[in-house]
């Protein structure tokens, strides 16, 4: 009930911007897209404001590493950008969107009630923050098994190997991936989405603290949380243990995204109080140092030979 | 003097009674998962009621009993009691964006605009009679005072399709505007609100031909009618206006500017008209006399809105409880 400064930013965009520009263009059907387009959008842009501000101190302050030019960290920033500004509100909203109320529509209509923690735990109705932090839980869970199951695989480790080979990891690091390992995780997230009727549009505010913990864990600074912090949140010295040189492929460990729980349940935990150099060298060198298109390249080559295609 | 006494006494009742009967106000917030309930009096959000996902319109049961509010995205119908907002029950529903009951409440219709499905109830039991699949994107509808017709506007197929009840087949679908949304029987035809364009189509029911163009704004979206029948409301999305329509000359009598996407209407007792501002996460109160508006801080994205004046004060609700 109180004033939020995000929708009402968001909200003279759509009057101002979006919606006259709907018009001319005669796509004013897709208004409620367009809304929830620049809903996540102003906060996608103030996520990663926010990350800059906290992070970029923090990797001034206690640097694990220093470059003497840091060009490859570029790259980084426009994947940064397009992921939370740009791409990912999109196929939040025209595809997981349209996807769940279909599933769910043809659910309903054969008598069942679709799925949601609500209805499996009624005291959840009426306690939205709670119920979103259950849902950030699961979901945190199926992150884990996602990632891990990422490195095990020859031909998927192909494409997520793209995220491994920056040697200069920065907190802009966390949104490096290639398009096809970006569609995997968002049809993985989002067919276990359905499966629990997620309801991340209602809650931008708690997704971006979230995101701003993942951006956080890839930052190059000597920041642990402590004995006990370390094995409630995953901090940087934890996740750089998971991008560290000898972790690469299926040696890894630390998969998880904000939990370090599930290494913990599934024992592929690793505390060590060492901060180690990042970078899988198993890949060709435009995988590290190339521009963003040339690194797709060759993620898709090497993924081509992981499947037995020869380019 | 016992008689002054006896009249002080009747005056302060009834002051105390209109006090209490100020009324309370539901909207939607569509991106917020909730409904809000306003005191009327003091235009104040006194709590808000949480739906699953995404409530967008509403509509009153035929025995005014019950207060149904359509959860699209959650798909659900969920039910309150319109006095006090309280739950009464929820019920699975496929996708039900835009609803309403038949004049005789013999049929429910309900317009799934994500799943391109019009779905006839019976209205009664609200069991499933027939389902239209329909290109495309349903959006709002509305009846031939029969009963015999549901009319419907189908957003992304820029046309209009109407439904025979009885015999509960199509009619005929033909074009209409661009982005097709509002739809309302007026005086033997049926008026849609072109959002794509800046008019709205008087369509002849008998076979859906256009008989003439009403300009009223950009981004024409939704017509209510005034309680009162005098005036015809229509809300411009694009152009941030609500123009007042002469019933009989379907001529613009009053412009007002009311930005933030306007988009749905219901009316006070004293005239004055709440509108829904989908970006602004406000409800404006237009005086249409003065122009004057006051806002209502509501929850993200509000859309369908309903008043129930006689309800008592919700305030004093909460204050009680």
């Amino acid at each position: 009930m109180t004033f939020d400064p995000f929708d009402q930013l968001a909200g003279l965009i759509q009057e101002w911007v979006l919606i006259p520009l709907l018009y001319e263009i005669g796509l004013m059907s897709w208004e409620d897209i367009a809304f929830g387009w620049a809903l996540f959008a102003v906060y996608g842009a103030f996520q990663v404001a926010i990350t800059f501000a906290v992070c970029v101190p923090l990797e001034k302050w206690r640097p694990v590493e220093r470059w003497p030019d840091s060009k490859a960290v570029w790259v980084d920033v426009l994947y940064t950008v397009l992921t939370r500004v740009g791409v990912l509100p999109l196929f939040t909203f025209v595809l997981f969107y349209r996807a769940q109320v279909w599933v769910h529509g043809w659910i309903a209509d054969w008598g069942l009630v679709p799925p949601t923690l609500e209805r499996l735990v009624p005291a959840l109705y009426g306690q939205p923050v709670l119920t979103f932090i259950c849902y950030a839980i699961i979901l945190d869970c199926a992150e884990y098994w996602r990632h891990r199951l990422s490195h095990m695989f020859r031909w998927w480790y192909a494409l997520h190997s793209l995220h491994h080979a920056q040697r200069q990891m920065t907190f802009w690091s966390d949104d490096r991936n290639h398009v096809l390992d970006d569609m995997i995780a968002f049809v993985w997230f989002g067919v276990i989405a359905l499966l629990i009727g997620v309801p991340p549009l209602q809650f931008p505010l708690l997704v971006l603290v979230l995101r701003f913990l993942e951006s956080l864990s890839h930052a190059n600074a000597r920041v642990s949380f402590g004995w006990l912090g370390d094995r409630v949140l995953i901090s940087p010295r934890f996740h750089r243990l998971h991008h560290g040189l000898r972790a690469a492929g299926r040696r890894s460990c630390n998969y998880g995204s904000v939990l370090p729980w599930w290494d913990m349940l599934f024992r592929t935990a690793d505390f060590s109080p060492v901060y180690v150099g990042t970078g899988d060298p198993s890949g060709e060198e435009a995988l590290a140092t190339g521009t963003w298109s040339q690194q797709q390249m060759a993620g898709l080559r090497r993924f081509g030979r992981a499947i037995g295609v020869r380019a | 003097m016992r008689r002054l006494v006896a009249c002080l006494l009747v005056c302060l009742l009834l002051g105390v009674s209109a006090a209490q009967a100020q009324g309370i106000a539901f909207v939607l917030n569509s991106a917020a998962a909730s409904v809000s309930v306003i005191d009327m009096a003091t235009l104040k959000e006194v709590r808000r009621i949480p739906s699953l996902r995404e409530p967008h319109h509403l509509v009153l049961s035929p025995d005014r009993k019950s207060l149904m509010v359509g959860d699209t995205a959650g798909n659900e119908m969920m039910f309150l009691d319109p006095a006090t907002g309280a739950v009464q029950k929820r019920i699975p529903m496929s996708d039900p964006y835009q609803f309403g009951y038949s004049p005789d409440a013999k049929f429910f219709v309900a317009a799934a605009l994500a799943r391109n499905q019009i779905d006839v109830y019976d209205g009664p039991t609200l069991k499933l009679l027939k389902r239209f699949e329909v290109k495309k994107t349903p959006s709002h509808l509305d009846y031939s005072p029969d009963s015999g017709t549901v009319y419907v506007s189908l957003q992304d197929s820029d046309s209009l399709i109407a439904i025979d009840l009885k015999a509960l087949t199509v009619r005929w679908q033909k074009p209409v505007g661009k982005t097709p949304a509002g739809v309302i029987w007026h005086d033997g035809n049926v008026l849609v609100a072109n959002m794509g364009t800046d008019y709205v189509s008087k369509i002849r029911p008998s076979d859906g031909a256009e008989v003439a163009k009403i300009v009223t704004g950009k981004g024409a979206h939704t017509i209510f009618r005034s309680p009162d029948t005098k005036v015809l409301w229509v809300n411009n999305r694009a152009g941030g206006t609500t123009v007042a329509l002469d019933p009989a000359t379907l001529t613009v009598t009053k412009r007002f500017v009311v930005s933030g996407g306007p988009d749905d209407i219901d009316f006070a007792p004293g005239g004055k008209l709440w509108i829904t501002r989908r970006w602004a996460e406000k409800v404006a109160v237009l005086d249409p006399v003065t122009g004057v508006i006051e806002d209502v801080k509501v929850g993200r994205s509000p859309h369908g809105l309903w008043l129930n004046p006689g309800a008592p004060s919700p305030s004093a609700a909460v204050a009680t409880r």
